[in-house]
Protein backbone atom coordinates (compact mmCIF):
# COMPACT_ATOMS: atom_id res chain seq x y z
CA UNK A 1 0.00 0.00 0.00
CA UNK A 2 1.56 3.32 -1.01
CA UNK A 3 1.13 6.68 0.63
CA UNK A 4 -1.99 7.81 -1.27
CA UNK A 5 -3.79 4.50 -0.87
CA UNK A 6 -3.03 4.51 2.83
CA UNK A 7 -4.41 8.04 3.28
CA UNK A 8 -7.54 7.17 1.30
CA UNK A 9 -8.08 3.95 3.22
CA UNK A 10 -7.75 5.60 6.64
CA UNK A 11 -9.91 8.62 5.77
CA UNK A 12 -12.64 6.35 4.41
CA UNK A 13 -12.53 4.06 7.37
CA UNK A 14 -12.63 6.80 10.03
CA UNK A 15 -14.33 9.70 8.22
CA UNK A 16 -15.42 11.69 11.28
CA UNK A 17 -12.65 10.76 13.63
CA UNK A 18 -9.40 11.69 11.94
CA UNK A 19 -8.11 14.41 9.69
CA UNK A 20 -4.94 14.59 7.58
CA UNK A 21 -2.33 17.10 8.67
CA UNK A 22 -0.30 17.93 5.58
CA UNK A 23 3.34 18.17 6.50
CA UNK A 24 4.66 17.34 3.05
CA UNK A 25 6.77 14.34 3.97
CA UNK A 26 6.87 10.70 2.96
CA UNK A 27 4.82 9.36 5.88
CA UNK A 28 1.30 10.70 6.41
CA UNK A 29 0.45 12.43 9.68
CA UNK A 30 -3.08 12.33 11.11
CA UNK A 31 -4.89 14.11 13.90
CA UNK A 32 -7.23 12.02 16.02
CA UNK A 33 -9.86 14.60 16.92
CA UNK A 34 -11.21 13.10 20.14
CA UNK A 35 -8.79 11.61 22.62
CA UNK A 36 -11.47 9.29 24.00
CA UNK A 37 -11.44 7.40 20.68
CA UNK A 38 -7.80 6.46 21.17
CA UNK A 39 -8.04 2.82 22.25
CA UNK A 40 -10.82 1.97 19.80
CA UNK A 41 -8.84 3.56 16.96
CA UNK A 42 -5.65 1.68 17.87
CA UNK A 43 -7.50 -1.60 18.12
CA UNK A 44 -9.12 -1.20 14.75
CA UNK A 45 -5.91 -0.30 12.91
CA UNK A 46 -4.26 -3.30 14.51
CA UNK A 47 -6.99 -5.75 13.55
CA UNK A 48 -7.63 -4.30 10.07
CA UNK A 49 -6.16 -6.89 7.72
CA UNK A 50 -5.13 -4.29 5.15
CA UNK A 51 -3.13 -2.36 7.71
CA UNK A 52 -2.02 -4.87 10.35
CA UNK A 53 -0.35 -2.21 12.49
CA UNK A 54 1.48 -4.48 14.93
CA UNK A 55 4.51 -2.39 15.78
CA UNK A 56 4.61 0.70 17.97
CA UNK A 57 7.76 2.64 17.09
CA UNK A 58 7.48 5.46 19.55
CA UNK A 59 5.19 7.62 21.67
CA UNK A 60 6.21 11.16 22.43
CA UNK A 61 4.44 13.95 24.23
CA UNK A 62 4.91 17.55 23.11
CA UNK A 63 4.27 20.73 25.06
CA UNK A 64 3.63 23.35 22.38
CA UNK A 65 3.40 26.19 24.89
CA UNK A 66 -0.39 26.34 24.43
CA UNK A 67 -1.51 22.74 24.79
CA UNK A 68 -0.29 19.17 24.91
CA UNK A 69 0.13 16.89 21.95
CA UNK A 70 0.85 13.17 22.09
CA UNK A 71 2.36 11.65 18.95
CA UNK A 72 2.12 7.94 18.14
CA UNK A 73 4.48 6.61 15.48
CA UNK A 74 3.22 3.21 14.33
CA UNK A 75 4.23 0.68 11.71
CA UNK A 76 3.45 -2.72 10.32
CA UNK A 77 6.29 -5.23 10.15
CA UNK A 78 4.46 -7.52 7.72
CA UNK A 79 2.87 -4.93 5.42
CA UNK A 80 5.67 -2.33 5.46
CA UNK A 81 3.33 0.52 6.36
CA UNK A 82 4.26 3.44 8.55
CA UNK A 83 2.33 6.50 9.60
CA UNK A 84 1.87 8.77 12.58
CA UNK A 85 -1.11 10.17 14.39
CA UNK A 86 -1.50 12.53 17.26
CA UNK A 87 -3.86 13.83 19.90
CA UNK A 88 -4.30 17.43 21.01
CA UNK A 89 -5.66 18.43 24.39
CA UNK A 90 -5.54 21.21 26.95
CA UNK A 91 -3.36 21.36 30.08
CA UNK A 92 -6.45 21.27 32.25
CA UNK A 93 -7.32 17.66 33.12
CA UNK A 94 -4.61 16.19 30.89
CA UNK A 95 -5.46 12.52 30.87
CA UNK A 96 -5.44 9.82 28.18
CA UNK A 97 -6.08 6.09 28.01
CA UNK A 98 -3.30 3.55 28.01
CA UNK A 99 -2.75 1.64 24.76
CA UNK A 100 -0.85 -1.20 26.47
CA UNK A 101 -3.64 -3.64 25.67
CA UNK A 102 -2.98 -3.08 21.98
CA UNK A 103 0.81 -2.74 22.04
CA UNK A 104 2.54 -3.85 25.28
CA UNK A 105 5.56 -1.72 24.29
CA UNK A 106 3.54 1.38 25.26
CA UNK A 107 4.08 0.74 28.98
CA UNK A 108 7.40 2.54 29.40
CA UNK A 109 6.61 5.32 26.93
CA UNK A 110 3.47 6.16 28.89
CA UNK A 111 5.25 5.94 32.22
CA UNK A 112 7.84 8.39 30.94
CA UNK A 113 5.13 10.74 29.67
CA UNK A 114 3.38 10.67 33.03
CA UNK A 115 6.58 11.50 34.86
CA UNK A 116 8.10 14.14 32.62
CA UNK A 117 4.93 15.91 31.42
CA UNK A 118 2.38 15.16 34.12
CA UNK A 119 -0.11 13.64 31.69
CA UNK A 120 -2.18 11.11 33.59
CA UNK A 121 -2.59 7.67 32.01
CA UNK A 122 -5.82 5.77 32.74
CA UNK A 123 -5.55 1.99 33.33
CA UNK A 124 -1.76 1.99 33.29
CA UNK A 125 -1.08 0.05 36.48
CA UNK A 126 2.60 0.89 36.83
CA UNK A 127 2.87 4.65 37.24
CA UNK A 128 6.02 4.89 39.34
CA UNK A 129 9.09 7.14 39.20
CA UNK A 130 11.10 6.18 36.17
CA UNK A 131 13.92 8.40 34.91
CA UNK A 132 13.96 10.91 37.77
CA UNK A 133 15.17 10.26 41.34
CA UNK A 134 12.71 8.54 43.70
CA UNK A 135 12.42 11.62 45.93
CA UNK A 136 11.89 14.10 43.06
CA UNK A 137 9.44 16.85 44.02
CA UNK A 138 10.12 19.64 41.53
CA UNK A 139 7.33 19.13 39.05
CA UNK A 140 7.41 17.94 35.47
CA UNK A 141 10.69 18.99 33.85
CA UNK A 142 9.77 18.57 30.18
CA UNK A 143 7.02 21.18 30.36
CA UNK A 144 7.88 24.43 28.63
CA UNK A 145 7.31 26.53 31.74
CA UNK A 146 9.83 24.52 33.76
CA UNK A 147 13.37 25.87 34.03
CA UNK A 148 16.11 24.36 36.14
CA UNK A 149 17.73 26.92 38.45
CA UNK A 150 21.22 26.07 37.14
CA UNK A 151 20.23 25.79 33.48
CA UNK A 152 22.86 27.48 31.29
CA UNK A 153 21.52 28.97 28.08
CA UNK A 154 23.71 28.55 24.99
CA UNK A 155 24.89 31.85 23.49
CA UNK A 156 23.00 32.88 20.37
CA UNK A 157 24.70 32.03 17.05
CA UNK A 158 25.00 34.86 14.58
CA UNK B 1 11.72 -28.64 44.93
CA UNK B 2 11.99 -28.75 48.72
CA UNK B 3 12.13 -31.56 51.21
CA UNK B 4 8.95 -31.93 53.31
CA UNK B 5 8.90 -29.96 56.52
CA UNK B 6 11.35 -27.29 55.36
CA UNK B 7 9.98 -23.78 55.36
CA UNK B 8 10.79 -21.75 52.19
CA UNK B 9 9.94 -18.23 51.16
CA UNK B 10 10.63 -15.83 48.27
CA UNK B 11 13.33 -13.26 48.70
CA UNK B 12 14.67 -10.31 46.78
CA UNK B 13 18.14 -9.81 45.36
CA UNK B 14 19.46 -6.48 44.21
CA UNK B 15 21.62 -6.68 41.12
CA UNK B 16 23.55 -3.55 40.25
CA UNK B 17 23.61 -0.65 39.65
CA UNK B 18 27.40 -0.81 39.86
CA UNK B 19 27.93 -4.16 38.27
CA UNK B 20 30.21 -4.44 35.24
CA UNK B 21 27.85 -6.65 33.29
CA UNK B 22 24.98 -4.18 33.34
CA UNK B 23 26.63 -2.17 30.51
CA UNK B 24 26.29 1.20 32.09
CA UNK B 25 24.34 1.56 35.29
CA UNK B 26 21.15 -0.43 35.57
CA UNK B 27 19.70 -2.07 38.64
CA UNK B 28 17.55 -5.16 38.71
CA UNK B 29 15.32 -6.09 41.61
CA UNK B 30 15.06 -9.86 41.30
CA UNK B 31 12.47 -11.85 43.20
CA UNK B 32 13.88 -15.32 43.73
CA UNK B 33 12.47 -18.69 44.62
CA UNK B 34 15.64 -20.46 45.70
CA UNK B 35 17.93 -20.10 42.70
CA UNK B 36 15.18 -19.40 40.19
CA UNK B 37 14.05 -15.91 39.20
CA UNK B 38 10.30 -15.46 39.33
CA UNK B 39 10.15 -11.71 38.76
CA UNK B 40 12.57 -9.05 37.62
CA UNK B 41 12.15 -5.32 37.70
CA UNK B 42 14.63 -3.03 35.96
CA UNK B 43 15.32 0.29 37.69
CA UNK B 44 16.77 2.87 35.32
CA UNK B 45 17.51 6.58 35.24
CA UNK B 46 21.06 6.57 36.61
CA UNK B 47 22.34 7.94 33.29
CA UNK B 48 19.52 10.36 32.61
CA UNK B 49 21.03 13.57 31.21
CA UNK B 50 17.86 15.23 29.88
CA UNK B 51 19.18 15.21 26.31
CA UNK B 52 15.72 15.94 24.93
CA UNK B 53 15.35 19.05 27.08
CA UNK B 54 18.85 20.20 26.14
CA UNK B 55 18.05 19.83 22.43
CA UNK B 56 15.07 22.17 22.81
CA UNK B 57 17.56 24.90 23.71
CA UNK B 58 19.97 24.33 20.80
CA UNK B 59 19.98 25.13 17.10
CA UNK B 60 19.80 22.16 14.77
CA UNK B 61 23.56 22.02 14.16
CA UNK B 62 24.23 22.45 17.88
CA UNK B 63 22.00 19.44 18.59
CA UNK B 64 24.34 17.07 16.73
CA UNK B 65 27.10 16.96 19.40
CA UNK B 66 24.39 16.47 22.04
CA UNK B 67 23.06 13.51 20.06
CA UNK B 68 26.58 12.01 20.07
CA UNK B 69 26.04 11.30 23.76
CA UNK B 70 22.73 9.55 23.16
CA UNK B 71 24.21 6.21 22.17
CA UNK B 72 27.94 6.62 22.36
CA UNK B 73 28.89 3.21 20.95
CA UNK B 74 27.49 4.28 17.58
CA UNK B 75 27.62 8.07 17.60
CA UNK B 76 27.56 8.12 13.81
CA UNK B 77 24.07 6.60 13.78
CA UNK B 78 22.80 9.19 16.24
CA UNK B 79 24.15 11.96 14.03
CA UNK B 80 22.60 10.34 10.97
CA UNK B 81 19.18 9.81 12.55
CA UNK B 82 18.96 13.43 13.62
CA UNK B 83 20.39 14.81 10.37
CA UNK B 84 17.93 12.73 8.32
CA UNK B 85 14.98 14.03 10.31
CA UNK B 86 16.12 17.63 10.07
CA UNK B 87 16.74 17.28 6.33
CA UNK B 88 13.29 15.80 5.77
CA UNK B 89 11.77 18.76 7.62
CA UNK B 90 13.46 21.31 5.37
CA UNK B 91 13.47 19.20 2.19
CA UNK B 92 17.27 19.37 1.93
CA UNK B 93 19.16 17.40 -0.70
CA UNK B 94 22.39 15.76 0.43
CA UNK B 95 25.23 15.60 -2.14
CA UNK B 96 26.07 12.20 -3.57
CA UNK B 97 29.56 12.00 -2.10
CA UNK B 98 28.26 12.86 1.36
CA UNK B 99 25.76 9.99 1.17
CA UNK B 100 28.57 7.55 0.40
CA UNK B 101 30.76 8.93 3.17
CA UNK B 102 27.84 8.55 5.56
CA UNK B 103 27.27 4.93 4.61
CA UNK B 104 30.97 4.10 4.96
CA UNK B 105 31.07 5.68 8.44
CA UNK B 106 27.77 4.15 9.56
CA UNK B 107 28.79 0.65 8.59
CA UNK B 108 32.28 0.96 10.07
CA UNK B 109 30.62 2.21 13.22
CA UNK B 110 28.23 -0.74 13.20
CA UNK B 111 31.22 -3.10 13.06
CA UNK B 112 32.92 -1.20 15.89
CA UNK B 113 29.77 -1.43 18.00
CA UNK B 114 29.36 -5.14 17.34
CA UNK B 115 33.01 -5.60 18.32
CA UNK B 116 32.30 -3.97 21.68
CA UNK B 117 29.34 -6.30 22.07
CA UNK B 118 31.50 -9.27 21.09
CA UNK B 119 34.18 -8.37 23.61
CA UNK B 120 31.93 -7.54 26.54
CA UNK B 121 29.59 -10.48 25.98
CA UNK B 122 32.41 -12.96 26.20
CA UNK B 123 33.90 -11.08 29.15
CA UNK B 124 30.55 -11.34 30.94
CA UNK B 125 30.57 -15.09 30.32
CA UNK B 126 34.10 -15.49 31.60
CA UNK B 127 36.21 -15.47 28.44
CA UNK B 128 38.89 -12.79 28.26
CA UNK B 129 40.60 -13.48 24.91
CA UNK B 130 37.66 -12.38 22.68
CA UNK B 131 37.57 -9.06 24.52
CA UNK B 132 41.18 -8.39 23.52
CA UNK B 133 40.52 -9.55 19.95
CA UNK B 134 37.45 -7.36 19.56
CA UNK B 135 39.07 -4.23 20.90
CA UNK B 136 42.15 -4.82 18.73
CA UNK B 137 40.11 -4.57 15.50
CA UNK B 138 37.95 -1.78 16.88
CA UNK B 139 41.13 0.23 17.35
CA UNK B 140 41.76 0.14 13.58
CA UNK B 141 38.28 1.52 12.93
CA UNK B 142 38.74 4.24 15.54
CA UNK B 143 42.01 5.21 13.83
CA UNK B 144 40.08 5.64 10.58
CA UNK B 145 37.53 7.86 12.36
CA UNK B 146 40.26 9.83 14.06
CA UNK B 147 42.03 10.63 10.80
CA UNK B 148 38.70 11.78 9.33
CA UNK B 149 37.15 13.88 12.06
CA UNK B 150 39.69 13.96 14.89
CA UNK B 151 37.48 12.10 17.35
CA UNK B 152 37.44 8.54 18.60
CA UNK B 153 34.10 8.28 20.38
CA UNK B 154 31.83 11.29 19.87
CA UNK B 155 32.36 12.15 16.24
CA UNK B 156 30.07 15.10 15.43
CA UNK B 157 30.79 14.12 11.83
CA UNK B 158 27.45 13.72 10.05
CA UNK B 159 25.83 17.15 9.98
CA UNK B 160 22.53 18.49 8.74
CA UNK B 161 23.02 18.70 4.96
CA UNK B 162 26.10 16.51 4.62
CA UNK B 163 29.26 15.67 6.54
CA UNK B 164 31.76 17.86 8.37
CA UNK B 165 34.97 17.01 6.49
CA UNK B 166 36.13 15.05 3.51
CA UNK B 167 38.22 11.94 4.12
CA UNK B 168 42.00 12.37 3.90
CA UNK B 169 43.82 10.67 0.95
CA UNK B 170 45.25 7.90 3.18
CA UNK B 171 41.78 6.87 4.37
CA UNK B 172 40.85 4.59 1.47
CA UNK B 173 44.10 2.52 1.40
CA UNK B 174 43.93 2.13 5.19
CA UNK B 175 40.29 1.13 5.05
CA UNK B 176 40.95 -1.43 2.30
CA UNK B 177 43.79 -2.85 4.36
CA UNK B 178 41.42 -3.24 7.28
CA UNK B 179 38.67 -4.86 5.18
CA UNK B 180 41.15 -7.30 3.61
CA UNK B 181 42.14 -8.72 6.97
CA UNK B 182 38.78 -8.37 8.69
CA UNK B 183 37.05 -11.47 7.32
CA UNK B 184 39.90 -13.65 8.54
CA UNK B 185 39.63 -11.98 11.94
CA UNK B 186 35.92 -12.80 12.15
CA UNK B 187 36.85 -16.41 11.37
CA UNK B 188 39.20 -16.20 14.34
CA UNK B 189 36.40 -14.94 16.58
CA UNK B 190 34.19 -17.77 15.50
CA UNK B 191 36.95 -20.29 16.14
CA UNK B 192 37.16 -19.09 19.73
CA UNK B 193 33.45 -19.02 20.56
CA UNK B 194 31.02 -20.55 18.05
CA UNK B 195 31.71 -24.17 18.94
CA UNK B 196 33.04 -23.59 22.40
CA UNK B 197 31.13 -26.02 24.68
CA UNK B 198 31.06 -23.65 27.67
CA UNK B 199 29.78 -20.80 25.52
CA UNK B 200 27.08 -23.03 24.02
CA UNK B 201 25.88 -24.29 27.40
CA UNK B 202 25.65 -20.71 28.68
CA UNK B 203 23.70 -19.50 25.62
CA UNK B 204 21.63 -22.23 23.98
CA UNK B 205 17.93 -22.08 24.89
CA UNK B 206 18.54 -19.21 27.31
CA UNK B 207 16.24 -16.19 27.12
CA UNK B 208 14.06 -17.35 24.23
CA UNK B 209 12.25 -14.44 22.59
CA UNK B 210 9.32 -15.53 20.44
CA UNK B 211 8.58 -13.52 17.27
CA UNK B 212 5.13 -12.53 18.59
CA UNK B 213 6.56 -11.18 21.82
CA UNK B 214 9.36 -9.41 19.98
CA UNK B 215 6.94 -7.52 17.74
CA UNK B 216 4.52 -6.76 20.58
CA UNK B 217 7.32 -5.19 22.61
CA UNK B 218 8.72 -3.44 19.51
CA UNK B 219 12.06 -5.20 19.77
CA UNK B 220 14.13 -4.40 16.70
CA UNK B 221 17.47 -4.99 15.08
CA UNK B 222 19.53 -8.17 15.50
CA UNK B 223 17.43 -9.28 18.48
CA UNK B 224 14.29 -9.28 16.31
CA UNK B 225 15.99 -11.06 13.41
CA UNK B 226 17.30 -13.76 15.76
CA UNK B 227 13.62 -14.60 16.45
CA UNK B 228 12.99 -15.34 12.77
CA UNK B 229 11.50 -12.01 11.68
CA UNK B 230 13.29 -10.76 8.59
CA UNK B 231 13.02 -7.04 9.14
CA UNK B 232 15.83 -4.60 8.56
CA UNK B 233 15.13 -0.94 7.92
CA UNK B 234 18.03 -0.76 5.47
CA UNK B 235 15.98 -3.03 3.18
CA UNK B 236 12.39 -2.64 4.39
CA UNK B 237 12.17 1.12 4.82
CA UNK B 238 15.28 2.22 2.91
CA UNK B 239 16.92 5.51 3.77
CA UNK B 240 20.03 7.20 2.42
CA UNK B 241 21.46 5.10 -0.46
CA UNK B 242 21.23 1.59 1.01
CA UNK B 243 19.20 0.40 -1.98
CA UNK B 244 22.36 0.59 -4.12
CA UNK B 245 24.31 -2.07 -2.26
CA UNK B 246 24.26 -5.83 -2.30
CA UNK B 247 24.04 -7.35 1.14
CA UNK B 248 22.13 -10.06 2.96
CA UNK B 249 19.98 -9.82 6.05
CA UNK B 250 20.95 -12.75 8.29
CA UNK B 251 18.01 -14.42 10.05
CA UNK B 252 17.91 -17.25 12.59
CA UNK B 253 14.89 -18.86 14.16
CA UNK B 254 15.42 -19.95 17.77
CA UNK B 255 15.41 -16.53 19.38
CA UNK B 256 17.82 -17.57 22.14
CA UNK B 257 21.08 -15.96 23.22
CA UNK B 258 23.13 -18.19 20.95
CA UNK B 259 21.15 -17.14 17.85
CA UNK B 260 21.54 -13.50 18.72
CA UNK B 261 25.29 -14.15 18.84
CA UNK B 262 25.26 -15.78 15.38
CA UNK B 263 23.29 -12.89 13.87
CA UNK B 264 25.70 -10.23 15.04
CA UNK B 265 28.73 -12.17 13.83
CA UNK B 266 27.11 -12.55 10.40
CA UNK B 267 26.17 -8.86 10.36
CA UNK B 268 29.77 -7.78 10.81
CA UNK B 269 30.68 -9.61 7.61
CA UNK B 270 27.75 -8.02 5.74
CA UNK B 271 28.68 -4.53 6.94
CA UNK B 272 32.23 -5.08 5.69
CA UNK B 273 30.74 -5.99 2.29
CA UNK B 274 28.78 -2.74 2.19
CA UNK B 275 31.84 -0.66 3.07
CA UNK B 276 33.83 -2.38 0.33
CA UNK B 277 31.16 -1.60 -2.29
CA UNK B 278 30.81 1.99 -1.10
CA UNK B 279 34.55 2.57 -1.35
CA UNK B 280 34.55 1.31 -4.93
CA UNK B 281 31.57 3.40 -6.02
CA UNK B 282 32.25 6.67 -4.19
CA UNK B 283 32.12 9.66 -6.58
CA UNK B 284 33.98 12.95 -6.35
CA UNK B 285 32.08 16.11 -5.51
CA UNK B 286 30.67 18.28 -2.77
CA UNK B 287 30.47 16.91 0.78
CA UNK B 288 27.73 19.13 2.16
CA UNK B 289 24.76 21.14 0.98
CA UNK B 290 24.85 24.82 1.85
CA UNK B 291 23.05 25.04 5.17
CA UNK B 292 23.04 28.13 7.34
CA UNK B 293 24.24 27.77 10.93
CA UNK B 294 20.82 29.16 11.79
CA UNK B 295 18.97 26.54 9.79
CA UNK B 296 15.24 27.29 10.05
CA UNK B 297 13.07 24.50 8.64
CA UNK B 298 9.40 25.27 7.88
CA UNK B 299 6.66 24.37 10.33
CA UNK B 300 6.11 20.65 10.54
CA UNK B 301 7.01 17.44 12.27
CA UNK B 302 8.75 14.27 11.30
CA UNK B 303 9.68 10.90 12.77
CA UNK B 304 12.58 9.35 10.95
CA UNK B 305 14.13 6.01 11.76
CA UNK B 306 17.32 4.20 10.83
CA UNK B 307 18.75 0.75 11.49
CA UNK B 308 21.32 1.04 14.22
CA UNK B 309 23.45 -1.79 15.59
CA UNK B 310 20.95 -2.11 18.46
CA UNK B 311 17.82 -1.84 16.38
CA UNK B 312 15.57 0.97 15.31
CA UNK B 313 16.88 4.39 16.21
CA UNK B 314 14.27 7.06 15.68
CA UNK B 315 14.25 10.80 16.09
CA UNK B 316 11.05 12.82 16.22
CA UNK B 317 11.40 16.55 15.62
CA UNK B 318 8.69 19.15 15.72
CA UNK B 319 9.60 22.49 14.22
CA UNK B 320 7.48 25.53 15.09
CA UNK B 321 8.45 27.19 11.80
CA UNK B 322 10.73 30.24 11.30
CA UNK B 323 12.62 29.27 14.46
CA UNK B 324 16.18 28.08 14.67
CA UNK B 325 15.48 25.79 17.61
CA UNK B 326 13.27 22.71 17.51
CA UNK B 327 10.11 22.77 19.62
CA UNK B 328 10.55 19.15 20.61
CA UNK B 329 13.07 16.38 19.99
CA UNK B 330 12.15 12.85 21.03
CA UNK B 331 14.73 10.11 20.88
CA UNK B 332 13.95 6.44 20.54
CA UNK B 333 16.61 3.78 20.89
CA UNK B 334 16.55 0.04 20.41
CA UNK B 335 17.85 -0.73 23.91
CA UNK B 336 14.77 0.87 25.50
CA UNK B 337 12.46 -1.82 24.16
CA UNK B 338 14.99 -4.61 24.59
CA UNK B 339 15.29 -3.75 28.28
CA UNK B 340 11.52 -3.52 28.61
CA UNK B 341 11.07 -7.10 27.38
CA UNK B 342 13.90 -8.47 29.53
CA UNK B 343 11.81 -9.25 32.65
CA UNK B 344 9.79 -11.65 30.47
CA UNK B 345 12.94 -13.37 29.22
CA UNK B 346 14.67 -13.94 32.55
CA UNK B 347 11.70 -15.61 34.24
CA UNK B 348 12.58 -19.18 35.22
CA UNK B 349 16.30 -18.69 34.70
CA UNK B 350 19.12 -18.26 37.23
CA UNK B 351 20.99 -15.09 38.11
CA UNK B 352 23.98 -15.99 35.94
CA UNK B 353 21.63 -16.12 32.94
CA UNK B 354 20.53 -12.51 33.51
CA UNK B 355 24.07 -11.54 32.60
CA UNK B 356 24.02 -13.69 29.45
CA UNK B 357 20.60 -12.39 28.36
CA UNK B 358 21.47 -8.76 28.95
CA UNK B 359 24.71 -9.19 27.01
CA UNK B 360 23.02 -10.94 24.10
CA UNK B 361 20.34 -8.26 23.75
CA UNK B 362 23.21 -5.74 23.57
CA UNK B 363 21.56 -3.22 25.86
CA UNK B 364 23.46 -0.09 26.71
CA UNK B 365 22.02 2.25 29.27
CA UNK B 366 22.79 5.75 27.94
CA UNK B 367 20.40 4.93 25.12
CA UNK B 368 17.69 3.90 27.58
CA UNK B 369 18.04 6.82 29.99
CA UNK B 370 18.89 9.57 27.49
Amino acid sequence: MDRDELIKHLLEKFPEKIELLETGRAEPFFLLKNKDDLVAFCESIKTDENLDIDYLCNIGAVDTGERFEVVYDVASVKKHIRFDFKLRFEYEGAEIDSVQKVWPAANWYEREMWELYGINIRDHGNLKRFLLPDDWDQGHPMRKNWDAPDFVRMPEVE
Amino acid sequence: MTAPGIHTEEFQVNMGPHHPSTHGVCRFILTMDGEVIIKAEPVIGYLHRALEKICENRTYQQCIPVLDRFEYCTSMSCNEAFALAAEKLGGLEVPERAEYLRVIMLELNRIASHLIWFGTTSLDLGAITPFLYGFREREDILDLFEMTCGQRLTYNYIRVGGVAKDIPPEFIPKCKEFLDKFDAKVDDYERVLTENPIFIVRNKDIGVLTPEMAIAYAVSGPSLRASGVKFDLRKDDPYSIYDRFNFNIPVTHNGDCYDRYLIRIAEMRESARIVRQAIEQIPEGEIAAKVSMNYKPPEGEVYSRIENSRGEMGVYIQSPGKEKKPLRVKLRGGSYNQLQVMPELVKGHKIADVVAIMASLDIILPEVDR
